[in-house]
């Protein structure tokens, strides 16, 4: 479904990683890959390090360090925060929703709009297309989009597909009207017909946590799980991004008057290097506006990779000037949003480490 | 369809010197989910033809890859 | 938070409660408690029986029930909405979605916006919000709020503090565009202060499940639960809504120039008879105007419990006839919001067992 948001624009990105950093080299022995195997691994996932937050760190955590380094430092006041989204898998608790959790934190005022969305890959575009919504309340001043997901706590360390891929962070974006119409092209499609694509069975209602939920099984050799970590059909979500993926990243190009050309850069969801080095040939994508760095030297930390594209890629670039891009975002649900729009000059955009208050 | 050039990029694939019609995939210590999606992206890239995962699941051998690429040619 | 919209309507309420209905009088038996002071609470709190799900039943399974239910009906065709908000605090996994598992298994188009909400007891409010938000899209003509919570599951027997108030179920609210211009009001508020007020401690990321977690813990009082379970502190719970929600409402009134004496109805959400017996009088609303059955007879099954109250107390009445009403929601977050809308002449307006 296709939509168009105008007088709304990205003022800041802060993308916050744990400190604590593992090396693929270090840790392949782990999932028991020989020499060659994990060489073969490394080279075409695009496998080098990952951050992963201690135990006792939650997303919440990540989004929290973030948004407070934005109000320390004033880009952001206290009394322009209309709206707390926050976008996770990895949520404090069942009840009550953790973007009112950190309302209670940061002592916000009654009138702050607090709303939990669950959405995996496609978050940082779900949670755009929210501050957008919302941002059509005109008393609403600033919309503070969280982006938070602790992956690694939904591996097991011993599982070679998922665990080296797997990274944590946080990210905040803010969202807020401008005087300049800049219209956002967007759309957004989902298929729950494949929902067990990317699933985890256990944990919540339906297989609810048990000693039986909590056992690990060692499914295929080197592939440690139990039921409260991530079940990917790999092919399946192969097919996903080949073909339902670039389909609409076309229609919403024609549906913005864009091109190859005038995009400036492709900033994707970054699942795995592989992925996107073939949706990028698939696309004729040139690769160098498609950065693909963030599994090789963060992990993949679901709906928060695409802040992270931006803010370890281009923090120079979207600081100094206004540049054409296409977001996409694409993942479990499964669901994919792809938006073409004219991003920057951002007030504030880095990355930065997590360090526990 | 160009069988060499399709044996050729399943060598690549399966870091082997020569990959034959008739040999067993699950004979090559480098056939894994890996080389699953790699053989996926070759077609696609190589041969233009998109081959759904179900499918993948009941190639025994390199011939039945073969087989599958070029069913989607025709 | 103050929001006006225009040119919305309410269409049609289907309500789906779980067949299975348990009494105060056999809940009384889990609990460590003389009879004689158990059926003084039941008097005092107005507790007498509650629908709860086979401990199988999840919020996708409620809502495939009662969308399919619609669909058999022709009372609402599969491809004519365009979004899906489930708003819930019990989903089927953590991913994917719920929403999606719903639209999955009712093999629903591919231009769907599906949405997963986490909210409780204000979730009616804040679905309907949503659901505004989207239809301003001029490509969204029809969205279906859903609310749904199971959290019978999540609340042990033997604290008497939540389970016997406890009920399951789900509820769709069809919301499109009014072809008259109609204006909707709206006041949103929150205190994340409170957020351990209302809250399950164990079972997210921030302390996950765990035998530990699993341990039943005398509480105080010979009530029992473990981290898994919800725990309610009922005296705040009780002092916030005494507080909140008058204010709260007078507010939109005042907004929105309008009198208790206007208003037809006041659709609260329901956490038990007494407490909202005692916010009608706080507020001198007559309780012809303000219902509290649905404890009584359903149980409070979160953001499900407004749509339960109207099918309950108008049910084909909604059909024919227009009303001026109040909903007001509020509950874990800390979160209350109210609305003062039109409702009436919808397609349907009933509630139907999950069986």
């Amino acid at each position: 479904m296709k939509h168009i948001f105008k007088h709304k624009r990205i003022s800041a990105i802060v993308s916050v990683v744990p400190r604590e950093e593992y090396r693929f080299d270090d840790e392949y022995p782990l999932f028991k890959l020989t020499d060659d195997k994990a060489r073969r691994f490394k080279k075409m996932i695009g496998l080098d390090r990952h951050r992963i937050a201690p135990p006792e760190v939650c997303s919440s955590d990540l989004c929290l360090y973030g948004l407070q380094q934005l109000l320390k430092e004033g880009t952001l006041k206290r009394e322009d925060i209309g709206a707390l989204l926050f976008v996770s898998q990895t949520p404090d608790y069942f009840a009550p929703p953790t973007s009112n959790v950190l309302h209670g934190k940061l002592g916000l005022g009654p009138d702050v709009v607090c709303l939990d969305i669950n959405q995996g890959c496609a978050g940082f575009a779900v949670g755009l297309m929210q501050a957008f919504l919302l941002l059509e309340i005109t008393a609403l001043p600033k919309v503070v989009l969280l982006n938070g997901d602790t992956g690694s706590k939904q591996v097991d360390r011993c599982n070679r597909i998922s665990y080296p891929l797997t990274g944590d962070a946080g990210s905040v974006t803010i969202v807020e009207r401008c005087e300049a119409e800049n219209p956002i092209y967007m759309d957004v499609k989902n298929d729950g017909s494949r929902h067990k694509a990317i699933l985890i069975p256990g944990g919540a209602y339906r297989t609810p946590a048990s000693p039986e939920t909590l056992v690990i099984r060692e499914v295929e050799e080197g592939m440690r799980q139990n039921l409260h970590h991530v079940s990917m059909d790999g092919a399946a979500i192969f097919n996903f991004t080949m073909e339902d993926v670039p389909r609409q990243v076309q229609e919403v190009l024609a549906f913005s008057g864009d091109s190859l050309d005038s995009i400036e850069y492709f900033l994707f969801h970054q699942p795995n290097a592989f992925i996107l080095q073939q949706m990028a040939a698939k696309m004729k994508i040139p690769p160098a506006k498609m950065p693909n760095n963030i599994v090789t030297l963060y992990g993949n930390s679901s709906s928060t990779t695409i802040p992270l594209v931006i803010s370890h890629n281009y923090p120079a670039e979207f600081l100094r000037a206004q540049h054409r891009v296409c977001v996409s975002g694409f993942g479990v649900g499964l669901a994919w949003l792809t938006m073409v729009m004219t991003l920057g000059p951002l007030t504030t955009c880095r990355l930065v480490e997590y360090e526990p208050v | 369809m160009d069988k060499t050039l399709f044996y050729e990029q399943m060598a690549q694939i399966l870091d082997a010197e020569e990959v034959k019609p008739e040999n067993v995939l699950k004979d090559f210590e480098t056939w894994d989910s890996l080389a699953v999606l790699s053989v996926m992206a070759m077609a696609d890239s190589k041969f233009g033809v998109a081959i759904k995962a179900d499918e993948m699941r009941s190639a025994v051998t390199a011939a039945d890859l073969e087989k599958l690429v070029e069913g989607k040619l025709k | 938070m103050n929001f006006t919209f225009r040119r919305k309507r309410i269409s049609g309420i289907l309500t789906v409660l779980p067949a299975r209905e348990q009494s105060f009088v056999d809940d009384m038996k889990n609990f460590n408690f003389p009879e004689a002071r158990s059926l003084k609470l039941k008097e005092v709190m107005g507790y007498d029986k509650h629908r709860i799900v086979e401990p199988s039943v999840c919020v996708s399974d409620l809502v495939v029930f009662a969308l399919k239910h619609l669909f058999e009906k022709e009372l609402l065709l599969p491809d004519e909405f365009d979004a899906l908000i489930l708003v819930t605090q019990s989903p089927d996994y953590f991913m994917p979605p719920t929403s999606n598992v719903i639209q999955g298994r009712l093999n629903l188009k591919k231009d769907l916006f599906c949405v997963d909400i986490n909210q409780g007891c204000a979730g009616f409010v804040i679905g309907l919000i949503q659901a505004f938000l989207l239809l301003e899209q001029e490509s969204i003509r029809k969205v279906l709020v859903v609310n749904a919570d199971v959290l019978s599951r999540k609340t042990s027997p033997k604290d008497r503090n939540s389970y016997p108030l406890i009920g399951d179920g789900a509820s769709i609210t069809v919301v499109e565009r009014d072809t008259v211009d109609s204006v909707i009001h709206a006041n949103l508020k929150m205190d994340g202060t409170r957020n351990n007020v209302l809250m399950i401690p164990a079972g997210g990321f921030r302390r996950p499940s765990s035998p530990e977690t699993a341990c039943l813990e005398d509480v105080g009082d010979n009530n029992l639960r473990a981290k898994d379970h919800l725990h309610m502190d009922g005296s705040a719970v009780f002092n916030f809504v005494q507080v909140e929600v008058p204010a709260l409402i007078a507010d939109l009134l005042q907004h929105t120039g309008s009198s208790i004496e206007q208003v037809d109805y006041f659709f609260c959400h329901q956490p038990n008879r007494f407490m909202l017996q005692k916010l009608a009088d706080k507020m001198r609303i007559p309780h012809a105007k303000m219902p509290s059955n649905v404890v009584e007879n359903f149980g409070n099954s979160s953001g499900v419990t407004i749509p339960t109250a109207i099918a309950f107390n108008l049910g084909d009445r909604l059909i024919q006839e227009k009303f001026k009403v109040c909903f007001a929601g509020f509950g874990v977050g800390l979160t209350w919001g109210a609305m003062l809308l039109d409702l009436g002449r919808v397609n349907f307006n009933s509630l139907i067992d999950y069986a």
